[in-house]
């Protein structure tokens, strides 16, 4: 430690609290980060006091031996005694005679059992006292190697400092094992610490009640003193030491793009950590916010980062939905009456039964005839009749419905009502389900969707983004939001590949001579296919040539092994324009094609698809004798996720599978085979999991139909296109259906992707026409429009643009780039930033290799973008 | 490769032979001079035979043979068939007609055949049993209890653990999904690999007969082979009471989607191995007097461990996934059976949890429970109870407030349940043990275990 560490602190010397939680304590290594952490502090001039949970699993290993008899309850406090001795000598001290004294005073504690005369209340403040004791020990050890190490550290016993308050109707155990803390600015307390010493360790998760016995704070139990501490100090702040960087706007195992929420206020905060986030406990939240004093979030591994701040709202923030969270598991009672509403009690008649079946409830919505509740997952909920006897008692009053399991979605964020406007799309989203109660509370904070759970596969993704792209949720202000949690933790930079159009600018360039053109880069192409005909559990790849039917595209994977997939005869007629195609495989999927095309190609012997039972009902004889891939639609499934979204009623594509056995009475009349079957998993998917489930299900499948060889998984591979998205990995796809191989041996298996293999190797050239400002908007028209590039126009896709001739000049003007089509819709990109572009500037609209020049109209009688192939 | 005969034109099929060598058995078969098919039955980690052993294995390991052809057989259903591993005696032979016969029905039915009459194991005057080795069956009892990944064989696990036996779970082939249900039984497992012949293919390929087929039998027939290589003195299978009834009549012939499920084929193959494998050696169903009912009520109270884990769906019973929508689809029979059955059983909120929704409260599905119920309907073609079972359990949830609102309940309550004959729709009988059964005297402790669970 350095000289400034020993410099005698100014008597208000501001106070920091750092918390530090299991895994932080557990090893040497961690033990050096908390001391350089809290030495830094002292040597800024500040007190700090460090609070620590127990090492990680003591307070586990301590709650089983509480429920453990005699002899295993000495067994477990041994192994106790030898991890901690191990931990001392691992930390290089010879011995420590804090840690000493609380192994032995835990040794007597667990001979002694919690058994008393009294047993219903000694035994949860024996198992206080006992759990008490991983807090004691961490602390005595950090003291001494903190101590030990340069920075002295004096040990507080946290029972002195923090008395449980009583809490009416709690029972002995929650009084002994979920204590409460008032815990109020005391500078009388502050002064006294300050007068001992510099730099203190204590215990979280403990306190003394009003006879001075232990007890414990509960779940969360080590933030919430750390919190307690903060107000009773009036601290600087206090600083929460974990493995993650703070608070996201969503819950980044859903959402990789979600972005670091860099300043919260209190009340953001709390709704957050109670709506889903786990990073922190709400409890923890309120104590500071009396007190004023802010919360700092930091990653242990990641100092650097700059992790959640919470306090008191800047001032000058616009107003913004900071986080978008669920809960699932949620059982709803909606209760159904007419009139009774108004009569004098009767909402307190229902909620009486409510609390005396124990139940407590969350949310709630009402109306003139129904009032609708909801009911957290407990245990007590799902394994007791409990749902059963409420709903009889209420069946006597009003017509009870119990419904789950659902899920809660929140969007939390201040001046929430202020924002409703914005919302219109993330409404539309909710629109296309059941939305079972939606909640608005009194604070302005959150909004409440309670919807299907099966509803919320891939929902907050898609949530996140409509929320981002309704300027709802304002990523665009760094000072609130920060990276995403992709960029902090995915795969760093250097194993993405940079697009390969930054290596060939100067060539495009060349190429922009005449706009709008697409180039396509065949290299990226080759490089797909490849990987494509290396996966070794996947027979047979064709491409779906509508993503992309230019001749040299064809031309290279005709070379590279593919088969292609047509939809039309024009199609079939494109791939037998180029010599090197006409030998491949090739299958005719289309939809709805009239008898004509199926005549045609029946003929020429091709491969085909139906899917439905009208060719066979009327065109028999196209078919008779013959052999046909069917393609059918697995249904809406219990999932719903988007990725099934071309399944269900509502898609024209498939045979609905409950009239397989009408197809095949039909296949057999008729003397035709079915040597295939084919359903389409949805499309951009980018998760390998999906894969082997319904390639399951279509397996077992076609074990009933029998004479069934191959299993057609269609396309579907998903192509990332926001930057920081994870790309699909193949490899995983590839071992996933291995799995699906070895357990049906019998069947090949083929894929039949478009857009993966070229969308990342075309782009599209386009040139600045003008600009114009409008109110706060600034258009950027390009000569490219929704004519040559209509995904934006047709499904809000999302193109990176980038001007291309002002490459890596600093992107400081946000842009709506548009076309020149005389269509309000035609926008290529909303709200992007840019570098300040002139006319006559290139732009590149990026990953247009698929559905780009494929989809192009001569709209407003605008020439057809051409297409420039870069080999 | 040759272009292979069609199987539908071949004269004769016929079971050529059978060996087992390092834990592989090898069962060839061929249709009249055609390639040889050959099933191989891996059995892992196999000890070595005794000298003891080697005749009861060699007469399992026949059977199985003879059994196992009947996948084979059905591409193409000729006339005759051949025996080459030695003659039959009238017993075997009439057993293995019957399995032809009606395991086959609903393949035949399927496609317009009519096996009736048509198959006949050749038989010969086989001289008497030389006498059976008896298998050791000390201490206790050493049960071999084959799992499919749903319920049924799960509270059959559970039965035996109650009343304190060895049991050891067995699947045969891969699945994921059994391995995972297999993990949470905390029991020893055995998968026994096997792999059908490539030539069926490439037969089904160029059309032959194909469809259902008893594979009950056949797994019966392998682990028959099992429990003597392993030493094993009992086989527990976990087949209802209603999988001996017929699923439609056609043309005189009962049609059971799972005859090799039922009463009679348990009977038969039994006795078979009693006399022509080991005395001791029990082959039984568990729950055979048991209803669904009374079976999905005994899964509910003792099957916590499996809730995340277990599927009936069939649409899926080989690949799992971690959500609910993965391993059930909510469109089959079985979904919406075992969905019914549980409900009267289980916490409503919990129920939902394991199938990840309300498969009651979807109008859409209203046609697949009125299949169940066979309410403007015949009973599908799949493994499912009986639709009076079906009907007692609509009216028992019609009855409790947590569920006589949604959507089909209350279309039930208020449309269907007056058209029925109140008399049969009580709950409670179903549940009590009723009918014939062959489960041994040692093993009474755990019908006992599934009645009180």
């Amino acid at each position: 430690m350095n000289a400034s560490t020993t410099a005698p602190l100014a008597p208000d010397a501001p106070w920091v609290v750092l918390k530090f939680g299991g895994t932080s304590v557990a090893t040497e290594a961690r033990w050096r980060t908390i001391l350089e952490l809290a030495g830094a502090r002292r040597a800024r001039g500040a007190r700090v006091l460090v609070v620590v949970s127990a090492l990680a699993g003591v307070t586990d290993a301590l709650k089983s031996l509480c429920g453990s008899a005699a002899p295993e309850r000495l067994a477990a406090v041994e192994r106790l005694v030898e991890r901690h001795h191990a931990l001392v000598h691992g930390m290089g001290l010879a011995e420590c005679a804090g840690v000493d004294r609380w192994l032995a005073s835990l040794r007597v504690l667990s001979q002694e059992g919690g058994a008393t005369a009294d047993a219903a209340t000694s035994q949860p403040l024996w198992q206080a006292a006992v759990q008490a004791h991983g807090e004691l020990l961490s602390s005595a050890l950090g003291a001494a190697f903190m101590s030990a190490n340069g920075l002295p550290t004096r040990w507080l016993d946290a029972r002195e400092a923090l008395l449980a308050r009583e809490v009416p109707f709690l029972n002995d155990r929650a009084r002994a094992l979920s204590a409460q803390v008032q815990a109020d600015p005391d500078p009388a307390f502050a002064a006294a610490l300050a007068a001992r010493g510099d730099v203190y360790i204590t215990q979280g998760f403990i306190a003394r009640d009003g006879d001075g016995r232990t007890v414990l704070l509960g779940r969360g139990g080590s933030d919430t003193s750390a919190a307690y501490f903060g107000a009773l100090l009036r601290a600087e702040r206090v600083e929460i030491w974990t493995d993650v960087a703070g608070m996201f706007s969503a819950d980044p195992r859903q959402v990789p793009g979600a972005r670091l929420l860099q300043r919260l206020d209190y009340d953001e905060a709390q709704e957050i950590a109670t709506t889903g986030a786990k990073v922190l406990h709400a409890r923890c939240i309120s104590p500071c916010r009396r007190a004023r004093v802010p919360l700092l979030i930091k990653d242990t591994r990641h100092p650097d980062f700059d992790g959640t701040a919470i306090g008191p709202l800047p001032p000058e923030a616009a107003p913004s939905i900071k986080a978008v969270s669920s809960r699932r598991g949620i059982t709803l009672v909606s209760m159904e009456t007419s009139g009774m509403w108004q009569q004098v009690g009767f909402l307190a008649d229902v909620f009486a039964l409510f609390k005396q079946h124990g139940l407590s409830v969350d949310l709630i919505g009402s109306a003139e005839t129904n009032v609708t509740v909801s009911l957290d997952p407990t245990e007590n909920l799902l394994d007791s009749d409990v749902v059963a006897a409420l709903a009889a008692d209420l069946a006597r009053i009003c017509r009870v419905k119990v419904i789950a399991p659902c899920a809660a979605v929140t969007l939390v964020g201040r001046g929430m009502r202020s924002m409703l406007y914005r919302l219109s799309g993330v409404l539309a989203e909710f629109g296309r389900e059941r939305v079972h109660l939606i909640s608005q509370s009194s604070n302005n904070l959150n909004l409440t969707f309670v919807v299907d759970e099966g509803m919320l596969d891939g929902l907050l993704p898609r949530l996140h983004d409509l929320l981002i792209r309704a300027g709802a949720l304002r990523t665009d202000d760094a000072t609130l939001f920060g990276p995403t949690w992709q960029a902090l933790y995915g795969v760093s930079d250097s194993h993405v590949h940079a697009p390969w159009w930054r290596a060939a600018r100067t060539r495009l360039l060349d190429l922009a001579q005449a706009t709008p053109r697409y180039a396509y880069h065949l290299p990226t192409i080759l490089e797909r296919a490849q990987a494509l005909r290396a996966m070794r559990s996947v027979d047979r790849v064709y491409y779906a040539i509508k993503a992309n039917p230019h001749p040299a595209i064809l031309r290279a994977l005709a070379r590279a092994g593919l088969g292609f997939e047509c939809v039309s005869p024009g199609e079939l007629d494109a791939v037998d324009a180029v010599a090197d195609a006409r030998e491949s495989p090739r299958l005719f999927t289309p939809n709805f094609a009239p008898r004509a095309e199926y005549a045609q190609v029946m003929q020429r012997g091709l491969a085909t698809t139906l899917d439905a039972l009208h060719p066979l009902q009327h065109w028999q004889e196209l078919f008779a004798g013959r052999e046909v891939m069917l393609r059918v639609d697995l249904g809406r499934g219990l999932g719903h996720h988007d990725k099934v979204r071309t399944g269900g009623a509502s898609s024209k594509f498939g045979l609905p599978v409950e009239r397989l056995d009408e197809f095949l009475e039909l296949a057999r009349t008729h003397g035709v085979r079915i040597g295939g079957l084919h359903a389409h998993l949805g499309s951009g998917i980018l998760d390998a999991s999906h894969w082997p489930v319904v390639c399951g299900q279509l397996a077992s499948i076609s074990e009933k139909i029998g004479n069934v060889r191959v299993l057609n998984l269609g396309g579907g591979l998903g192509v990332p296109s926001h930057p920081g998205e994870a790309e699909l990995d193949l490899a995983a796809v590839d071992a996933a259906l291995a799995e699906v191989k070895r357990a049906y041996p019998q069947y090949e298996l083929w894929l039949e992707p478009g857009r993966w293999l070229v969308a990342d190797a075309g782009v599209l050239l386009a040139r600045v026409t003008q600009s114009k400002r409008k109110g706060a908007l600034e258009y950027l028209g390009c000569d490219a429009g929704m004519h040559a590039l209509i995904r934006p126009a047709l499904y809000d896709a999302w193109h990176e643009i980038v001007n291309l001739s002002r490459l890596d000049a600093p992107a400081d003007t946000l842009y709506q780039v548009v076309g020149p089509i005389c269509e309000s819709g035609d926008v290529l990109g909303a709200d992007r930033r840019l570098p300040n572009s002139s006319e006559g500037d290139v732009l590149l609209i990026a990953q247009t290799g698929a559905y780009g020049e494929s989809m192009a109209s001569r709209y407003n009688l605008r020439p057809l973008a051409d297409a420039a192939v870069i080999e | 490769m040759n272009a292979l005969a069609d199987p539908r034109d071949a004269r004769a099929f016929r079971c050529v032979r059978c060996g087992y060598a390092d834990g592989v058995a090898e069962l060839a078969y061929a249709f009249d001079d055609g390639p040889e098919l050959i099933e191989r039955i891996r059995f892992p980690d196999a000890p070595g035979l005794a000298e003891d052993r080697k005749v009861v294995f060699e007469s399992a390991l026949r059977m199985l043979h003879l059994i196992a052809g009947v996948s084979y057989y059905k591409a193409g259903v000729p006339p005759r068939i051949e025996v080459g591993t030695g003659p039959l005696d009238a017993s075997t032979a009439e057993l293995l007609d019957a399995l032809y016969v009606d395991g086959l029905a609903e393949f035949a039915y399927r496609n317009g055949l009519d096996l009736r009459g048509k198959i006949a194991f050749p038989r010969a005057a086989v001289p008497a049993d030389p006498g059976l080795p008896s298998m050791g069956r000390e201490g206790r009892p050493r049960v071999l209890v084959p799992i499919g990944g749903g319920k049924d064989s799960l509270v059959v696990v559970e039965a035996l653990k109650a009343i304190g036996s060895e049991s050891t779970a067995v699947w045969v082939g891969a699945s994921p999904l059994i391995a995972g249900v297999a993990a949470r039984t905390r029991r020893p497992t055995l998968n026994i690999g096997r792999e059908l012949s490539p030539v069926l293919f490439e037969y089904n390929r160029i059309g032959a007969w194909n469809g259902h087929i008893p594979v009950t039998a056949i797994n019966s027939a392998i682990l028959a082979c099992a429990a003597i290589l392993y030493g094993f003195d009992a086989i527990a299978f976990a087949n209802e009471r209603s999988a001996s009834a017929a699923t439609l009549e056609y043309d005189g012939q009962h049609v059971n989607h799972q005859w090799s499920k039922g009463w009679a084929f348990e009977q038969v193959y039994a006795a078979w191995l009693r006399t022509h494998v080991a005395a001791g050696l029990d082959y039984f169903s568990l729950l055979r007097p048991f209803s669904e009912l009374a079976v999905t009520r005994a899964f509910a109270k003792t099957g916590a461990a499996y809730f995340d884990v277990f599927s009936s769906c069939n649409r899926n019973f080989r690949i799992t996934g971690p959500k609910p929508a993965d391993r059930w689809c909510g469109h089959c029979p079985k979904c919406h059976f075992v969905f019914l059955a549980l409900a009267p059983f289980m916490p409503k909120p919990r129920l939902l949890q394991i199938f990840g929704g309300n498969l009651l409260d979807d109008d859409t599905r209203a046609a697949g429970f009125d299949a169940l119920i066979e309410y403007r309907d015949h009973k599908p073609f799949e493994c499912v109870g009986e639709a009076s079972e079906a009907r007692a359990a609509f009216t028992a949830l019609a009855a409790r407030p947590e569920w006589r609102e949604d959507a089909l309940v209350a279309r039930f309550r208020e449309e269907i349940a007056p058209q029925l004959d109140a008399a049969p729709l009580a709950l409670e009988p179903w549940l009590e043990p009723a009918g014939e059964h062959g489960v041994p005297e040692r093993f009474a402790g755990a019908l006992d275990a599934i009645r009180r669970a």
